[in-house]
């Protein structure tokens, strides 16, 4: 039995008073926050690296993009604070309005956004402030799908499969976005909402039949969407630079051959903090953004590079941990955040490593970007929320 | 999937075989051109025509201005203070050419610094120097520019230069943008030999294009030196003759609008003087020409100072051109030396009523007084006939003789006289016949047609207006025909006769050299930085007039100015000590609605060969517009410039009163101190 400190159908309020009180005593995960703290300040000192040089060429502030990505992380540790907060019931109050506030988003974007580097994907606030929406629909989603699932075991703990309706409506959840972000396009951000979706899918225990189907369909649907010429030429190019790298050097793999070389003149230790000549050249397009491992291998080498990589996998596993220890729909959530942050960390390296193809995907709280970092934030507090009031 | 990421990042950064190299190093060379001072251009005594000086250069590097805060605007607004310019000018001045960044904007390598004023004033050298802590990125330089140390002499001859253009670049790979290349005049004829060879400075850049640091240094080769065949004397006497006429004939109430004065050596075809009013300083041209002031140089209304009129102007010759006349009439027999033949007041030719000057009426006289005495009418009877001879071997289906044409070609006439200046700035003159008549009515009978038509409104006198109407009405019609009257205004040098003074002088000397017509020249050769001579220019003779020394012989005596009044030309010389040693032939061109010009083409000192045939060490020519008869203007003008030569007043100009025949020697040059 729980004891409730207030009537549960009280007027909703952001202070926890709502939360049983036996799990109230659970604190913070704190390797969790710190795991993502720690890759955001070595996000910082990368970011720094990387415009340095260019920012006194231009005559700027050398240390500006330090700055601004130091504010991005303070701010997303409120944000994070905010929600850990957060607890089930406030969720299912707030899941529809996260998800529809972010697909209002992505539409406001197709009326009134701007585009950058090839993707129609920010609405711009002011002359410096800019918000890709597409990175808070990840988050949306997750919720919007957990909800949804869970709607019918309540707060209860017992879990209850979702229904052929649920997954119907589920998929119609994925879809609208997933829809509105390819038409962007933003091929990358896609593929991580549906990596992410899917996760929460095989989570909720959703039958094979809709998993292995939505696959296939999914697989068919990629085959199909190349032939016919659905993707962007751009996009094109890229899958085409990856299989042969030598395709077209000056265009699009011309990212692709530069961050190679940085990373490969790395070595065991590499050059030193500042001390990368292919990142001080500022030959590396995009490099304080989408290729910031590049500076990491460039600059520190395989020890700095293979911290990165331990430190997102030390994340998931701490996420995981949280989902198995999660009532349902903590675990949903728990599952889809893990989901996002490890394809989408996994597709960024790969991408700097020449594994995968180039996708216009941040690297999670290394890049820097304040809408990603934003929403990062936010999930990692709804991974604290999750553990603080799952049992012990 | 977090140890695949492992797997690969060790595989690419520690085993790897083929490991991509970073070619792109910390720093890598670029290279500032050094600009060669250009070579000397040196008169025939070897005093510099064209210098080169020291002056301090203040240059900006646009590159250390942007590493600061501001960009260096407040650096940039402090430098527009001083050098009365403004901010937002110099940026664009530094700013690197691109397609998308329009003049005025720098040439040189982005890293090269940029010269924003030549030629300093101290004040603002001793500003910059005094507080170099409130300019950094810019630097006091000294640099070569041209001097002329003898101011505007020679302005038309020796040209100007100018900034290497992208068109230049394109014909000439080995220029740069630093160079300065050679636009007109000798400057521009002889580039390849005065432009010197560039030294280059070698700077270390980092990746930005940064400077950091500085290399080796290959020190500019100095251009060689042209010597030319000009005296600085003579010229400098020739200018100002020139100008003092224009004062004088324009205190006598005539316009003399400009002038013109060529000296020649007829023995060797080397042009001694050259000058042309108006003139202007070609200082102006040093560091590039504002529009105003080349739209100053080239408007008509201030007389296109620009324009040598001396051998890019095209005049009608007048009766100097009888010279050509008489060689033609007696070669072909149509008049001989010894017949007397009719010079009346005025005579009918082809329906129309040509005149002596002032209807002067001689009687009859023979050809010497014809020449002496410059009898029109003499000379229109001859032409006249020789034309309608011409129209019977027409009729006959043969071709016409055209005599008096062809030997008007024979003596240079509607050809380049070939000196060595660029092709633009020398003219051709020219005559007319039934061929080009014919071409010309072709083409453009449409707009005679039409101006008949219109008549010319915009005219305001109004007997211009019926003339020019009239003129028009007949050329539409009948502008093809080539007339006996035509024939006849050629035979003075009117009509569609012109030549340039050069022309003339060159002409004139085949009567006092055997005959022979010169390529002249300016340049008499290239010496390198040893002092050494690396080629001599040498006069080409493009042909030889088929006229025969005995009438070369007689037309000389003819004109000599021995024989007094009876040769129009003489009569300013007469009492002079040199009166017996020169001959001359004056000219008084009419020139539709404006006042005539004014022509004196003469030789001297004269002497006789073993044979009895006249040489003379010199031809000197002089034209003024707008300034009345031969004897009037161009006489006095011409008589200054022998009192000059013979040293009436002193002594001679030139020792031995004639042309100077051996080359300076040439002092190697002292490496000039550069940056």
């Amino acid at each position: 039995m729980t004891l409730v400190a207030r009537e549960p159908k009280a007027p909703f309020s952001l202070t926890p008073t709502l939360m049983p009180l036996g799990r109230r005593e659970r604190g913070y995960d704190i390797p969790l926050a710190v795991t993502a703290l720690a890759l955001a300040l070595i996000g910082a000192v990368l970011v720094w690296a990387a415009t340095r040089d260019a920012q006194l060429a231009a005559g700027a502030n050398p240390q500006s993009f330090l700055y601004r990505h130091l504010i991005n992380i303070v701010i997303a540790a409120a944000l994070m604070l905010a929600a850990a907060r957060l607890d089930a019931r406030l969720l299912r109050l707030f899941g529809p309005i996260v998800y529809l506030a972010s697909l209002a988003g992505l539409l406001l974007v197709l009326v009134a956004g701007t585009t950058i580097n090839g993707a129609h994907a920010w609405i711009r606030l002011s002359a410096s402030v800019e918000l890709q929406p597409s990175e808070f629909m990840k988050l949306g989603l997750i919720v919007g799908m957990g909800v949804l699932f869970t709607r019918r075991s309540g707060d209860r703990d017992e879990a209850a499969p979702p229904t052929t309706l649920d997954v119907i409506l589920g998929i119609g959840l994925i879809a609208v976005p997933f829809g509105l972000i390819m038409v962007q396009p933003d091929l990358g951000s896609a593929m991580v909402l549906a990596c992410a979706a899917f996760g929460v899918l095989v989570a909720a225990n959703v039958s094979p039949r809709w998993t292995i189907g939505l696959l296939l369909v999914g697989i068919a649907a990629a085959v199909i969407a190349v032939k016919v010429g659905v993707l962007a030429d751009y996009q094109l190019a890229r899958f085409a630079s990856f299989t042969d790298p030598q395709h077209d050097p000056q265009g699009a793999a011309y990212n692709v051959t530069q961050a190679h070389i940085a990373i490969a003149n790395g070595g065991l230790f590499g050059t030193g903090l500042f001390n990368g000549p292919q990142t001080n050249g500022g030959f590396v397009p995009e490099q304080q953004t989408d290729f910031v491992f590049s500076v990491a291998g460039e600059e520190f080498g395989l020890l700095g590079g293979g911290l990165i990589v331990a430190l997102f996998a030390f994340l998931c596993w701490r996420g995981l941990r949280i989902a198995r220890e999660a009532d349902q729909v903590g675990r949903l959530l728990a599952v889809g955040i893990v989901c996002w942050f490890a394809f989408q960390s996994f597709q960024n390296i790969g991408m700097n490593l020449g594994l995968t193809p180039v996708t216009g995907v941040p690297l999670p709280f290394v890049s820097y970007g304040g809408s990603s970092m934003f929403a990062q934030g936010l999930a990692i507090g709804l991974l604290q929320a999750v553990h603080r009031r799952s049992s012990a | 999937m977090m140890l695949t990421l492992f797997a690969r990042l060790y595989y690419v950064q520690l085993l790897d075989p083929n490991k991509p190299v970073q070619t792109a190093h910390l720093t890598h060379n670029g290279n500032i051109v050094v600009p060669a001072p250009r070579g000397l251009i040196v008169d025939a005594q070897g005093r510099p025509l064209v210098a080169n000086t020291s002056v301090q250069a203040i240059t900006v590097s646009r590159d250390l201005l942007q590493r600061r805060r501001d960009k260096g605007a407040a650096v940039l607004t402090k430098l527009a203070g001083l050098l009365h310019t403004s901010e937002a000018q110099l940026a664009k001045e530094i700013t690197p050419c691109s397609p998308k960044v329009p003049a005025p904007c720098s040439t040189g390598e982005p890293y090269a610094p940029v010269t924003v004023a030549t030629n300093a004033p101290t004040s603002v050298v001793l500003a910059i120097s005094e507080h170099r802590e409130d300019f950094p990125a810019v630097r006091v330089e000294t640099v070569t520019v041209p001097t002329y140390p003898n101011g505007s002499l020679a302005a038309h001859l020796l040209g100007y230069t100018s900034d290497v253009t992208v068109a230049d670049k394109k014909t000439n790979s080995a220029l740069n943008d630093a160079d300065t290349i050679g636009a007109s005049g000798l400057e521009e004829q002889y580039d390849a030999a005065l432009r010197g060879v560039d030294g280059t400075q070698v700077v270390q850049l980092n990746p930005q294009g940064y400077t950091v640091g500085t290399g080796a240094e290959t020190a500019p080769r100095q251009g060689d030196t042209l010597v030319t065949s000009i005296d600085a004397k003579v010229q400098k006497l020739a200018e100002s003759s020139l100008a003092q006429q224009i004062k004088d004939s324009r205190k006598a109430g005539k316009p003399a609008t400009s002038g013109a004065v060529v000296v020649l050596d007829p023995n060797t075809g080397r042009i001694i003087a050259s000058a042309s009013y108006p003139t202007y300083n070609p200082t102006q041209f040093i560091g590039g020409i504002s529009q105003t002031e080349y739209r100053a140089l080239t408007d008509p209304a201030a007389g296109t100072p620009l324009l040598d009129r001396a051998i890019a102007g095209e005049y009608a010759p007048g009766s100097t051109f009888k010279l050509i006349t008489s060689s033609s009439l007696v070669t072909h027999n149509q008049i001989t030396t010894s017949g007397i033949y009719p010079c009346p007041g005025s005579l009918a030719v082809d329906g129309r009523v040509k005149t002596n000057f002032e209807s002067e009426h001689l009687g009859p006289i023979n050809l010497r007084d014809a020449l002496g005495y410059s009898c029109d009418t003499f000379f229109y009877a001859p032409t006249a006939a020789e034309y309608y001879a011409d129209q019977s071997r027409l009729a006959k289906g043969q071709a016409p003789n055209e005599y008096l044409q062809r030997m008007a070609a024979q003596f240079g006439v509607g050809r380049a006289p070939g000196v060595d200046l660029p092709a633009g700035e020398q003219s051709a003159g020219s005559y007319a016949d039934r061929e080009t008549r014919l071409a010309r009515w072709r083409a453009n009978r449409a707009s005679y047609c039409a101006a008949a038509k219109r008549g010319y409104p915009d005219v305001a006198n109004r007997a211009s207006r019926t003339y020019l109407t009239a003129l028009a009405a007949e050329n539409c019609t009948d502008g093809w025909r080539y007339r006996a009257g035509d024939n006849a205004d050629m035979s003075i040098g009117q009509g569609e006769t012109t030549m340039s003074p050069l022309q003339l002088a060159v002409a004139y000397s085949a009567l006092v050299n055997g005959g022979r017509i010169w390529e002249p020249t300016l340049g008499w050769a290239v010496v390198d930085a040893h002092g050494d001579v690396v080629r001599t220019i040498n006069p080409k003779v493009r042909n030889r007039v088929p006229v025969s020394a005995t009438l070369f012989r007689y037309i000389a005596d003819s004109l000599d100015f021995s024989r007094g009044y009876a040769v129009s030309g003489a009569f300013a010389y007469i009492g002079t000590k040199y009166q017996n040693r020169i001959g001359g032939k004056t000219g008084t061109a009419e020139v539709f609605g404006k006042q005539d010009t004014s022509w004196l083409a003469t030789w001297g000192p004269t002497s006789k060969d073993a044979k009895g045939n006249t040489k003379a060490k010199f031809v000197v020519v002089g034209m003024i517009e707008q300034a009345g008869t031969g004897a009037s203007a161009a006489g006095p003008m011409l008589k200054r410039i022998w009192d000059g030569l013979f040293g009436a007043n002193g002594k001679p100009i030139l020792p031995g009163i004639r042309p100077e025949q051996t080359l300076p020697k040439i002092a190697p040059q002292v490496k000039v101190a550069h940056r």
